[in-house]
């Protein structure tokens, strides 16, 4: 059942008995055509109500309504822009100003604060009040991640909701009454959840900040880019905040049909895996003395290709064992399937092994690889019949995408079993006990540094794209297998072009059924469920 | 120490000045519990709510509801348990009727309750007391356990299928709770802090249930009623506001006291005629009609009948009757310290006006008082006062807003002085 | 004639005690939900032991199968309740208007002085703690003060010395 409704003039068909608030987020005019400024209404928690910013009028009722609580009523005209409302936000404004200290220079806020905007917005950047103002706690340890300052906070409850409602763990209250009243957790029970640093992005003032991001970077200088976070295979939504090359926080971006504005704290925190000093820098091919020296491109190839070529030759595509990778993107992966098929190789002869952990029903997956859906939408086997033809001495060469063979479900970081081989070949972005075995290494790019699409556990596929340019140099999978292929001059691969991700992901759905009219430009930034998937 | 026997009786506290009355025994032998006979044994409970329609009998806890018509807002026709919240959290300043009720005339109040609780359907009444009200608490937890022993109340109250339990609820010192879904939360063992209209109690109150909640005195009035019927009732008063009410006289008077009175009394008539006016042969300088969150009076205007529809015409109210009256030393900026001070500490801290608001009144008239006032103070402060009015989840705002705004309106002089002189031109009546 | 008022329970610290925990499931048994019957179990608790400490709190919370920081929280949001220890005696003085007009500050001021300790204090000895309180309901009767639960109305300055005098 739908109603219509008048807002400032323009007429919308809404869903009956959503407030007016939720109306406008669900037609996507909240903020963005339609300004109902507000502090305590958040799309995804319970109405507060009590912030009173997002005042409107609606006609036939004397007193303005909060927009947030009022239910939309078929033929139900609203003005957001009269004077009334306007004075009445000024009012709210001013008092939220009354005690809020101005400390914007110093503020970790300073630039994504709703509270410094809507002043802006409504012209009252100071209170006339010239009392002092309230005196509290500066620096409140929360949680470990977590830190409050008492006199920021506008109490919004947003915090306080978020912890009772969305982990259910329920660690913050509002402590005291009135004036006196701070967000509070018991003594010896912090705020320490899996999601506890949403409360830092749903605060809207500088009240709540993480101790990761807290006075690391102005907000200003950051280049917020989508992208999606690879902890686990949710396939969460997020915006990196880029400034000089590097990734300093992720923040989680809306998309209701993923991650609704959340992220878990483990997936936040794996941006720092972009940077991480344990990235493979140089390629790197194994010398005469046993130690692995770095490598230009060509000589790594060539090293690379003599060894699958013998191993070939001994004991044709049998001989060489093949593992995926569950965090390259679909379009990596399609062309190792191509280059699979050049060998005369079947996709499900490669194997790919998926490190495992913690899960729950909100957002942690048990696979913590943002592609491996995608790996088996590929046609990609199991791991262990490829660690069975290793063992067997079938397999000679290993081609290895990544190092998750080494998980506790597979090796649990034991490489005996390899040592026999005549060549590991390894396609990694960080080091491990497989490259220490490796003859030769080619540095891989992190899904954040580059263009494709990866497959979330619900059969999403969504996009990436480059948010950073890795100070060394690194290659997506493809590419490398592309360049490996035509030294190995397999059908095919000769005089190939230069790696074109656009071009292979558009090949997808030609290859793939489940793929088809999916690829990285169609997919935009919510992402396409895969046919057939419901996600 | 103790409780004083109010100065003038009339039906309600006619029979106060016995100590017997507080037991069943001696609230019997006036006729006691003869109306909640009638009224379940005689009355449909539509008819009961009729008849207390056609009484005209307006909520006595401050807002003046009619109470018939609040009775009628329960759902009809549904098998939820509901419940009936009797309200005794009085702490609104310059009120203490409903102790007196709660003390002297236990039994009215509980009979008050049962027939009520007939009209409506309720199982259960919550009789929620405000927890400094330790003695109030304890008479009434005797007269319960005597009305239960007595069969009143429990199953078959007076050998009828009806059953009603009455619980007594201890608060824990908040004003707020005074306001009915605030007092709701708190009987359901949270803070007390009001919810967001509506749903109201009648669809959504104590534990979710359909609930009506009414004060002390509103329940103590309905026996008299049923005895004597809805044209009685309404022959007292005016015909707006029929019946008595308890006004509660304190400050600068005589005799301060509780005096039972019909509604439209003249105001002067109470100062003067009964709490004998101003001790010490000074003049009055203003009056609170109503509780402190009622605007004050100047002294030229105490001709008003005490009844809503006189006083709104005064701009101010009844509320719950607590007169305050100050004589011609008290200096009105330090009143307004006083009050603003009492409605900070007591917001609950919800709403934005409310929370940051009275805290900033209160910050303003403590420095005129210093004699550390501006110019613009005064329009800051009714600027700030009209910025809380009518635009929070509770009444509390509007509470805090309305009395500054009072002063200002009838003792603009006050203020204009402390400014000119950068300090309080006042003898020290008290200090802060 | 003013007697001494002996402390009707000395606070003890230590934990809920078996007779306030079947005290409090009664209560419980009178509201739908149990968490009804909370304010009830504080105020029994705290006779008991003197405030709602947390590690008060977190026994409240087991018994009512909720969480301690929402105990903590409902705690910190009522005047009547304390989750620090006070005096032996509380004697909250009304300082609210009708009061105040009557002479319930300069009462206060003359106690504070008296006890050399300013309102919201504890005596060096732990005797008596000095609160003000807002209006209690005794605006005919001022001044007064309430110690513990009984009102003492229509006090002169002497006489509420002597009282106070008279706590042990």
């Amino acid at each position: 059942m739908t109603v219509r409704i008048t807002v400032d003039g323009a007429a919308y068909e809404v869903e009956e008995g959503r407030t007016l608030l939720q109306a406008l987020d669900d037609l996507g005019v909240l903020m963005n055509g339609v300004e109902v400024p507000h502090y305590c209404w958040h799309p995804k928690l319970s109405i507060d109500g009590s912030c009173r910013l997002c005042q409107v009028e609606v006609e036939g009722v004397p007193k303005l309504q909060i927009a947030c609580d009022t239910r939309v009523t078929d033929g139900m005209v609203v003005h957001t822009k009269s004077e009334r409302v306007r004075k009445a936000r000024e009012g709210v404004m001013e008092l939220l100003l009354v005690n809020h200290p101005l400390d914007c220079p110093i503020c970790d806020q300073a630039g994504e604060c709703k509270l410094q905007d809507y002043a802006f917005e409504y012209g009252v950047q100071h209170s006339r009040s010239r009392e002092p103002r309230r005196a509290l706690e500066k620096r409140v340890e929360l949680g470990p991640t977590i830190v409050l300052d008492q006199e920021r906070c506008i109490l919004c409850r947003r915090c306080v909701r978020f912890c009772r409602e969305v982990p259910g763990t329920g660690e913050l209250v509002v402590e005291n009454r009135g004036d006196r009243s701070v967000i509070a957790a018991f003594p010896g029970a912090p705020l320490d959840n899996d999601y506890s640093m949403n409360v830092a992005d749903i605060c809207p003032v500088g009240a709540l900040t993480t101790k990761d991001f807290r006075f690391k970077m102005r907000v200003w200088f950051l280049d917020e880019l989508p992208g999606v976070c690879t902890g686990c295979s949710a396939g969460c939504n997020i915006h990196a905040g880029v400034a000089n090359n590097r990734v300093y926080r992720y923040v989680p971006r809306r998309n209701d049909a993923v991650n609704e504005t959340w992220i878990c704290d483990a997936g936040r925190m794996s941006y720092r895996e972009i940077g991480s000093a344990s990235r493979i820098h140089h390629p790197q091919v194994r010398g005469a003395d046993g130690r692995l020296t770095a490598a230009g491109l060509g000589d790594a190839l060539a090293v690379a290709a003599a060894r699958l070529r013998a191993a070939i030759e001994g004991g044709g595509a049998e001989a060489v064992a093949v593992l995926a990778s569950p965090h390259a993107t679909n379009e990596d992966l399609l062309a190792l399937r191509r280059f699979l098929a050049a060998l005369g190789a079947p996709p499900e002869s490669a194997g790919v092994a998926v490190p495992t952990g913690a899960s729950d029903d909100l957002l942690l997956r048990e696979e913590k690889a943002a592609n491996a859906f995608g790996a088996r939408a590929l046609g990609f086997g199991g791991a262990d019949a490829v660690i069975e033809r290793v063992r067997s001495g079938a397999a000679r060469v290993l081609l290895a995408l990544g190092h998750d063979i080494l998980a506790p479900a597979h090796l649990r970081g034991d490489v005996s079993a390899l040592a026999l081989l005549d060549g590991v070949i390894l396609l990694d972005t960080h080091r491990s006990a497989l490259e220490r075995i490796a003859h030769v290494v080619f540095p891989a790019r992190h899904a954040l540094e580059k263009l494709g699409t990866l497959t979330n556990a619900a059969g999403r596929v969504q996009r990436v794209q480059p948010v950073v340019e890795p100070a060394f140099a690194a290659w997506s999978e493809g590419e490398i297998l592309l360049r490996l292929g035509e030294a190995l001059a397999l059908p095919g691969f000769e005089e190939p072009a230069a790696w074109d991700p656009h071009a292979v992901s558009k090949s997808l759905g030609e290859e793939l059924p489940a793929f088809a009219g999916i690829d990285v430009d169609s997919v935009g930034h919510e992402g396409l469920p895969l046919r057939g998937e419901s996600a | 120490m103790g409780l004083k026997v109010p100065h003038t009786t009339n039906y309600l506290t006619e029979h106060f000045g016995d100590d017997g009355f507080v037991s069943l025994k001696g609230y019997e032998a006036q006729g006691g519990y003869e109306a909640a006979r009638k009224a379940l044994t005689r009355m449909q409970p539509e008819k009961l709510i009729e008849l207390v329609k056609d009484s005209g009998l307006q909520g006595r806890g401050g807002a003046g509801f009619p109470t018939g018509l609040k009775w009628s807002f329960m759902p009809k026709d549904e098998d939820r348990p509901r419940f009936l919240v009797c309200n005794a959290d009085e702490s609104e300043p310059g009120s203490f009727k409903d102790r007196i009720l709660l003390e002297r005339g236990p039994h009215q109040l509980i009979e008050g309750i049962l027939i009520a609780a007939w009209a409506v359907g309720a199982e259960k009444t919550f009789l929620y007391i405000r927890g400094e009200y330790s003695e109030p608490a304890r008479v009434m937890q005797q007269a319960i356990a005597e009305a239960g022993e007595s069969g009143y109340l429990g199953q078959g109250a007076m050998g009828t299928n009806f059953s009603h339990e009455v619980v007594l609820v201890r608060g824990g010192g908040a004003y707020i709770c005074g306001e009915e879904t605030g007092l709701l939360e708190s009987l359901e063992g949270k803070k007390g802090q009001p919810r967001k209209k509506p749903p109201y109690p009648a669809e959504f109150g104590a534990f979710g249930m359909p609930t009506t909640v009414n004060n002390v005195e509103t329940f103590c009035h309905v026996p008299h009623i049923v005895r004597r019927g809805a044209e009685w009732f309404r022959g007292i008063g005016t015909e707006k506001s029929p019946g008595t009410t308890i006004f509660g006289v304190s400050g600068h008077v005589v005799r301060p006291g509780l005096y039972e009175l019909p509604l439209g009394t003249s105001l002067e008539q109470i100062v003067f005629g009964h709490a004998g006016g101003v001790p010490g042969g000074r003049e009055i300088k203003g009056v609170i009609p109503g509780g402190m969150s009622m605007p004050i009076l100047p002294a030229a205007e105490l001709d008003v009948p005490m009844a809503n529809e006189s006083l709104r015409e005064r701009q101010t109210m009844l509320g719950t009757g607590g007169i305050m009256v100050m004589d011609d030393t008290t200096c009105m900026v330090r009143v307004g310290c006083v009050i603003a001070h009492f409605f900070r500490d007591e917001s609950c801290g919800q709403c934005t006006q409310c929370r940051e608001g009275t805290g900033w009144m209160e910050k303003i008239l403590n420095r005129i008082e210093r004699g550390a006032g501006e110019e613009g103070d005064l329009e800051i402060l009714l600027d700030v006062s009209a910025k809380m009015e009518g635009a929070t989840i509770c009444a509390f705002a509007d509470a805090a807003a309305w009395p500054i705004q009072g002063l200002l309106r009838h003792f603009r002089d006050d203020f204009e002085m402390h400014l000119r002189h950068h300090r309080c031109p006042f003898h020290e009546g008290f200090r802060l | 004639m003013v007697k001494a008022v002996k402390p009707k329970k000395a606070a003890k610290s230590g934990a809920i005690s078996g007779a306030t925990r079947k005290r409090i499931a009664e209560e419980m048994q009178k509201f739908p939900q149990k968490r009804g019957a909370l304010l009830e179990a504080l105020h029994l608790v705290q006779e008991e032991l003197g405030c709602i400490a947390p590690e008060t709190a977190r026994e409240l919370a087991e018994i009512f199968e909720m969480r301690a920081v929402e105990v903590m929280e409902v705690v910190s949001f009522y005047n009547m309740f304390h989750a620090a220890p006070q005096g032996r005696h509380h004697v909250h003085v009304c300082t609210n208007l009708p009061c105040s007009l009557r002479g319930g500050r300069s009462l206060l001021r003359r106690l504070e002085e008296h006890l050399g300790i300013r309102a919201g204090e504890t005596t060096p000895d732990g005797r008596i703690t000095l609160g003000r309180e807002e209006c209690l309901g005794a605006c005919a009767y001022a001044p007064m003060l309430r110690i513990g639960d009984t009102y003492h109305e229509n006090l002169g300055v002497e006489l509420a010395k002597k009282l106070l005098d008279s706590l042990e």
